[in-house]
């Protein structure tokens, strides 16, 4: 189907105001006010709204023409244990136990008892001084109220001292909770890294094989030189490490390469193996790149030449993101490129 | 007897398991990372040129997808289009970086690597049934100049000053190229579907 109300640059009629909306869709504006405008716009327009939204989807096309690699297998490991640790819950001050809060409570009942009986003593004597012809009867009485007070204070001695052996013998028992409650815990998480290692090392294997039913389908589909390990244009790649091997398939028609290897150890720390295109000039960095549990990588890249003009092809160790003009690591894989 | 039953993520719609992302539910994070990690890392790998890089980019995008999922609204446009974005914004963001940093050592190891027409081969009639094909198709058909336009903006991070003083054309011409480029590309894949439907 063709549309034949084409729009070219000739006939295009774009409204001034939405001058900037593509270079939005595609992270191009040139300053922060720029983009503060273009948010500004979209927020009281809807016909900006929508023409953003329209644009916004195109290049959402655009990502998906990027050639298709896969991610390693840890990646989502990673993520997901990332993940894990934000949604832990944050530490939050406890409330007291409930035992020290019901003690707390009842020494205060005591306490305000033992002081309204006080007060009550004290107002009969003041009343006794008042009224002599009642004297000897509050007298009486408040004997009897301070022999109340003192069994009172007898009673809360003994509550208290209570309390404080119930205490003590409470954090006894929480303790021994706490530890085997600590060592329950750690085998918890102990099982948890073996689940979780079990998981890496399950999502390697499975992406070694779709990465080798990638390759050959590529192979098979996308017109790369495959037909033979010794084909021309199909480099294997020999080893200095006795378990690792690698293949390098160049398409028939345009640029596009695909590296792939097995076998390899993990790169010191801080490092990361570098593939290399030799013997054209000055040697050519094409890329660095992880390797998977079982030593296993895939990379898509476009050749800036012809394989031919290059007399070989190297993978080196290299600091990470610290590529310099030559390899100046160890070097783990070569292969001479006719 | 209660009967216990296990969720189904995989028949779940983006925007259901946004929501349970909403409730910490990290097997509905695990989910849209089987559906889409792919396509964001191959996209930071296109633009990087960088593994490594390209991993650190993924994980970014994934956490903020965690972070911020909950504040996603339809009005953001479309769930894809606005994860997308974040990748191509957080990716741009390291490649512009990575150019300041090798501006100051004075080196620029990044132009072998770009795309000139010719590079790109005729879509294989084996693949033109994928998505990929297609879009790569689509983008093969624009004009030359609306093609450079789009790929100095989205896939080498300039600026559109810095596309018309690269290309020598006026301002206001890379904008009219940049719209034209993005409308054309859904044209085409809309007029495709259409045949095909």
């Amino acid at each position: 189907m063709t549309d034949s109300r084409e729009i070219t640059e000739d006939n295009e009629n774009m409204d001034p105001r939405f001058e900037n909306l593509a270079a939005y869709a595609l992270n191009s504006l040139d300053s922060d006010d720029e983009r503060k405008a273009v948010e500004a716009l979209i927020e009281s327009d809807n016909a900006a709204l929508a023409e953003l939204n329209e644009l916004s989807e195109s290049a959402e096309l655009l990502a998906t023409s990027a050639p298709p690699v896969a991610p390693p297998a840890h990646l989502k490991a990673n993520i997901l244990k990332l993940a894990a640790e934000e949604s832990a819950p944050s530490l939050v001050l406890l409330k007291a136990p409930w035992w020290q809060r019901a003690f707390q409570s009842r020494y205060a009942v005591s306490a305000a008892a033992a002081i309204l009986v006080i007060v009550f003593g004290a107002s009969l004597g003041f009343q006794n001084n008042q009224l002599g012809n009642e004297i000897d009867t509050l007298r009486s009485d408040l004997q009897a109220e301070s022999i109340v007070v003192t069994n009172l204070q007898n009673e809360l001695a003994t509550t208290l001292s209570d309390s404080v052996n119930r205490v003590a013998s409470m954090k006894s028992e929480m303790a021994v909770m706490e530890d085997e409650f600590g060592a329950t815990t750690e085998m918890v998480v102990h099982q948890e890294e073996m689940v979780s290692e079990l998981a890496v090392a399950n999502d390697a294997l499975q992406q070694a094989l779709r990465d080798q039913i990638w390759l050959n389908y590529m192979a098979m589909n996308e017109e790369y030189q495959l037909k033979s390990w010794l084909a021309s244009n199909t480099q294997q790649v020999s080893a200095t490490e006795p378990a690792a091997s690698g293949l390098l398939a160049v398409r028939f028609v345009g640029n596009e390469a695909v590296f792939q290897v097995h076998g390899l150890a993990q790169p010191k720390p801080g490092f990361a193996y570098t593939l290399w295109l030799m013997g054209n000039g000055d040697p050519r960095p094409v890329s660095q790149f992880e390797v998977s549990e079982i030593g296993s990588a895939t990379i898509a890249f476009l050749l800036p030449e012809p394989l031919h003009v290059y007399s070989s092809v190297v993978v080196t160790q290299e600091r990470v993101n610290g590529i310099g003009n030559d390899p100046s690591g160890t070097m783990v894989l070569s292969a001479e490129t006719n | 007897m209660d009967e216990v039953y296990r969720l189904n993520y995989q028949g779940l719609e983006d925007l259901e398991l946004l929501a349970k992302i909403g409730d910490q539910d990290r097997e509905a994070l695990a989910t849209l990372y089987e559906r889409y990690g792919r396509r964001v890392f191959a996209l930071a790998v296109r633009i990087l040129n960088d593994h490594v890089g390209a991993e650190e980019v993924t994980q970014d995008v994934f956490m903020s997808v965690w972070r911020r999922g909950a504040t996603y609204t339809k009005k953001k446009g479309k769930f894809t289009t606005w994860m997308f974005s974040i990748a191509h914004n957080r990716t741009i963001d390291e490649l512009r970086k990575r150019r300041r940093d090798r501006s100051r050592e004075n080196e620029d190891i990044d132009d072998h690597w770009d795309i000139k027409s010719g590079d790109i081969s005729p879509p294989d009639a084996a693949v033109a049934q994928s998505e990929y094909a297609k879009i790569r198709a689509a983008m093969e058909n624009l004009p030359e100049e609306q093609k450079t336009v789009v790929e100095l903006s989205y896939f080498k991070g300039l600026t559109q000053t810095e596309i018309a003083t690269k290309t020598g054309q006026p301002l206001g011409t890379v904008k009219t190229r940049m719209r034209l480029a993005l409308k054309k590309l859904r044209t085409a894949l809309s007029a495709e579907m259409g045949a095909q439907a």
